[in-house]
């Protein structure tokens, strides 16, 4: 019998919403692709591929299907002769090697007749309400010639390029909720297998490294011919498929306070259920000692270029060795093991390593927080609607509670408003430009919550505490959405980033990590400051491998005992 | 051709504020334009009617000046502002109705009723010059044909009950309409230079590894 708990209380959101730790947040097991595979393994979903129309030179159509027990989705996969000039990661890019569509049921030949004219041409082309999510991906051009040409030849593919790359295709855009006319979310929320955020998205990616290493083995039986061999299983289970994400994650975020608020509330939330254990079991301590040390495995085969996270890789490695050491000495045995663990974290770790530690610390204990990932959607429409009878000084209140740090900072600085988030005419992409240099300052999206709150605080002076905030709305219309904010903050404690975005030393990179993470991302490799890839399903069974024994823990490579 | 209504309410969103509302209310306007296809009313042709009224250059004079009393303006009401008035006075309706005079697209009203309806668990009426509608929050009934523009509308709890009809989930605009709105969108793009291809969005790297 687990000891009861005593309660301890979240993390606090001034402490959790600043960019820097949102930022080094790692994957755990509410993660939303380890949610599916555990699902699709525990009703036991069945998957078929009843198409595959791919001629030698790797062109063609194929359709994979997974059904679960109500229902099936289908990944219709579409690939592309693409020429090596327009091969780009970028969303203004207008050819792909490969395009999908998840499709809502198994689709009949007229609608694979359909989304052939359609789906390779990605915004281009308009799906419907059967169509669940659109993407797209690039071959990585070494990786794949290496397979084929080694497949095709008799050999297994080198072990060194593989971890160079970790995968052979790597999506560009994964656009779900009614894009480019699929089916709306609130199409597919009431049902049970999609109402974990992203499962549609998940399921897709799933079935589409499925997709890559059947095309890749393809290919190189077509080259090969009675020479070429099977892929080795143990390998192709190492490939995950790469992601490459610009901008367009950040404003959703910020876009999102109620939906982001869920997630990191629920894993605040797991974190203090763990921490509140009074003791763990010798079973419960070796599956976070286990999972540490091939955690350590996966931060040894995280590679990047990019010097802040060079920078931040180094400081985990450190870490790493300094939690080791705090285990040694049988830590984890004595009273309160997870509290004292995680306060002598946040004093002696970096924000990577904390985080590491808090995804890890709920490994042992499934039962106590996997339940916690139905409250990670947000089906709370009615959080929009202002309440109007609110007064002037609960608004101030609820302001100065989320945005009270950004009353010191003084807004008329430039550096403080260095940046603008606005839409490109091309393509319609959100980007991140330079204010007071380019010509884009009345084109400013409004994402910029902390210098807006302090605006409207500011306004809210001249009003008397006890006047309705209607009132004020009806003089200013100018600050609705902030107002609109503050009040979706009482129920969404965690929706504010506690940071400036467009400060002149804005990382958007920590906003696309954070999103990343809760996908169950690993391997984040910055290009730049805005642009990050990374992996997903590195290390995952296959469909025809998943089992309830493989569905969870894949995300951890395994180690020699 | 169908539209999400995720792809009716981003458009209608960009649209407002690119006719010149404020963020928050560019919010309502497009929540508002979704509601009513939902309802299976062209939202995208009665939002569009609104932005082609021009209130924005002086909003001042199409807004009630204060809450108590008969809401009316030097000009006629824009729908968009005291529809987001209407919402936040809720809790006024309990007690009384609330009446206004010269109402642009009073249509666009409805939605923020709904609001009204959703808020105090009560079904809302609109009386627009003798057409009635009635809303519970979920579903619309509607006795009449609204005008463009309202001479008298009076809003007010009721206990009647709203009989409950099929919910859209895609938006059909018209041709004409969406491609309106999504002229009055492109004003919030800003044009695309080489600079900000450079300094605004990937990475810039090939993708050829």
């Amino acid at each position: 019998m687990r000891q009861a708990a005593d309660h301890i209380t979240r993390r606090a959101p001034e402490d959790v919403m600043r960019l820097k730790r949102l930022g080094s947040l790692h994957q755990c097991r509410l993660s939303f692709m380890r949610v599916l595979t555990r699902r699709m393994a525990r009703e036991n979903w069945k998957f078929t591929r009843p198409v595959f129309n791919i001629n030698a030179d790797g062109v063609g159509n194929a359709v994979y299907t997974a059904q679960g027990p109500d229902r099936a989705y289908s990944l219709v996969a579409f690939a592309h002769d693409l020429p090596p000039e327009m091969r780009s990661d970028r969303v203004i890019a207008t050819a792909w090697d490969a395009t999908f569509t998840l499709f809502d049921g198994v689709p009949d030949a007229a609608d694979i007749q359909r989304l052939s004219q359609n789906v390779p041409l990605q915004e281009a082309g308009r799906v419907s309400g059967r169509e669940i999510s659109v993407s797209r991906a690039n071959r990585s051009v070494r990786l794949w010639a290496h397979f084929v040409d080694a497949l095709a030849a008799g050999q297994q593919p080198d072990q060194e390029k593989i971890d160079a790359v970790g995968y052979l295709m790597r999506t560009t855009a994964v656009y779900g909720s009614g894009k480019l006319g699929a089916s709306d979310r609130e199409g597919i929320a009431d049902r049970e297998e999609m109402a974990v955020p992203f499962q549609a998205e998940m399921l897709s990616v799933f079935l589409t490294r499925t997709f890559v290493r059947d095309l890749v083995q393809h290919v190189a039986n077509a080259k090969g011919g009675d020479q070429a061999v099977a892929l080795d299983p143990n390998i192709a289970r190492q490939l995950g498929i790469g992601n490459s994400t610009g901008l367009g994650m950040a404003p959703f975020i910020v876009n999102h306070p109620v939906l982001f608020n869920n997630w990191i509330m629920v894993r605040e939330e797991a974190i203090a259920r763990v921490r509140a254990l009074k003791s763990a079991s010798a079973d419960e301590r070796d599956v976070f000692t286990s999972l540490l040390q091939r955690s350590a495995k996966s931060v040894d085969q995280w590679r990047s270029e990019h010097p802040i996270q060079i920078k931040k890789l180094n400081e985990l490695k450190a870490d790493l060795k300094l939690l080791n050491a705090y285990l040694s000495g049988g830590a984890l045995a004595g009273d309160a093991p997870w509290d004292k663990l995680m306060n002598w974290a946040a004093t002696a770790l970096t924000e990577e390593g904390q985080e590491l530690v808090a995804s890890l610390m709920l490994e042992p204990y499934g039962d106590l927080v996997d339940g916690l990932t139905t409250c990670m959607a947000d089906s709370n429409k009615e959080a929009f609607v202002i309440d109007g009878a609110a007064t002037i000084a609960q608004t101030r209140a609820l302001i100065k509670d989320s945005f009270g740090w950004a009353f010191d900072t003084d807004w008329t600085e430039k550096e403080n408003q260095a940046r603008a988030w606005y839409v490109s005419e091309e393509k319609l992409e959100p980007r991140l430009g330079e204010r007071f240099e380019e010509p884009i300052a009345e084109y400013e999206q409004p994402l910029a919550p902390a210098r807006d709150a302090v605006a409207a605080f500011n306004a809210l002076a001249s009003y008397d505490a006890d006047q309705p905030i209607a009132e004020f709305l009806l003089q200013h219309p100018e600050h609705r959405h902030t107002i609109r904010r503050a009040q979706i903050s009482q129920i969404a404690p965690y929706g504010e980033i506690r940071d400036n975005t467009i400060s002149a030393s804005v990382l958007p990179i920590d906003m696309l990590r954070a999103k990343l993470s809760f996908f169950g991302a690993t391997r984040f490799d910055p290009r730049s400051d805005r642009w990050v890839r990374i992996c997903m399903y590195a290390g995952a069974p296959y469909p025809d491998e998943l089992t309830h024994e493989n569905a969870d823990l894949w995300v951890y490579p395994e180690v020699a005992q | 051709m169908s539209y999400s209504l995720n792809e009716m309410e981003a458009t209608a969103k960009r649209a407002a504020r690119g006719a010149g509302y404020s963020w928050g209310l560019a919010e309502e306007a497009s929540k508002a334009a979704r509601w009513l296809c939902v309802q299976g009313q062209n939202g995208s042709a009665e939002l569009l009617h609104v932005l082609d009224r021009e209130l924005t250059d002086r909003l001042d004079d199409h807004r009630p000046h204060a809450i108590e009393g008969v809401w009316k303006s030097e000009g006629d009401l824009c729908p968009v502002v005291v529809g987001a008035l209407l919402s936040d006075c809720a809790r006024h309706l309990t007690d009384t109705s609330i009446e206004m005079q010269n109402v642009a697209v009073p249509s666009l009203l409805l939605p923020f009723a709904a609001n009204v309806a959703k808020l105090t668990q009560q079904t809302v009426s609109v009386d627009c010059d003798g057409a009635v509608a009635k809303t519970d929050g979920v579903c619309l009934e509607l006795a009449g044909d609204f005008p463009d523009t309202a001479r008298r509308v009076v809003v007010s709890l009721t206990s009647d009950a709203v009989k409950a009809h099929q919910r859209q989930t895609r938006a059909h605009p018209d041709k004409a309409s969406w491609d309106a709105l999504n002229r009055f969108a492109h004003r919030t793009y800003a044009p695309a230079t080489e600079e900000s291809r450079k300094l605004g969005a990937g990475a810039g790297l090939s993708d050829n590894d």
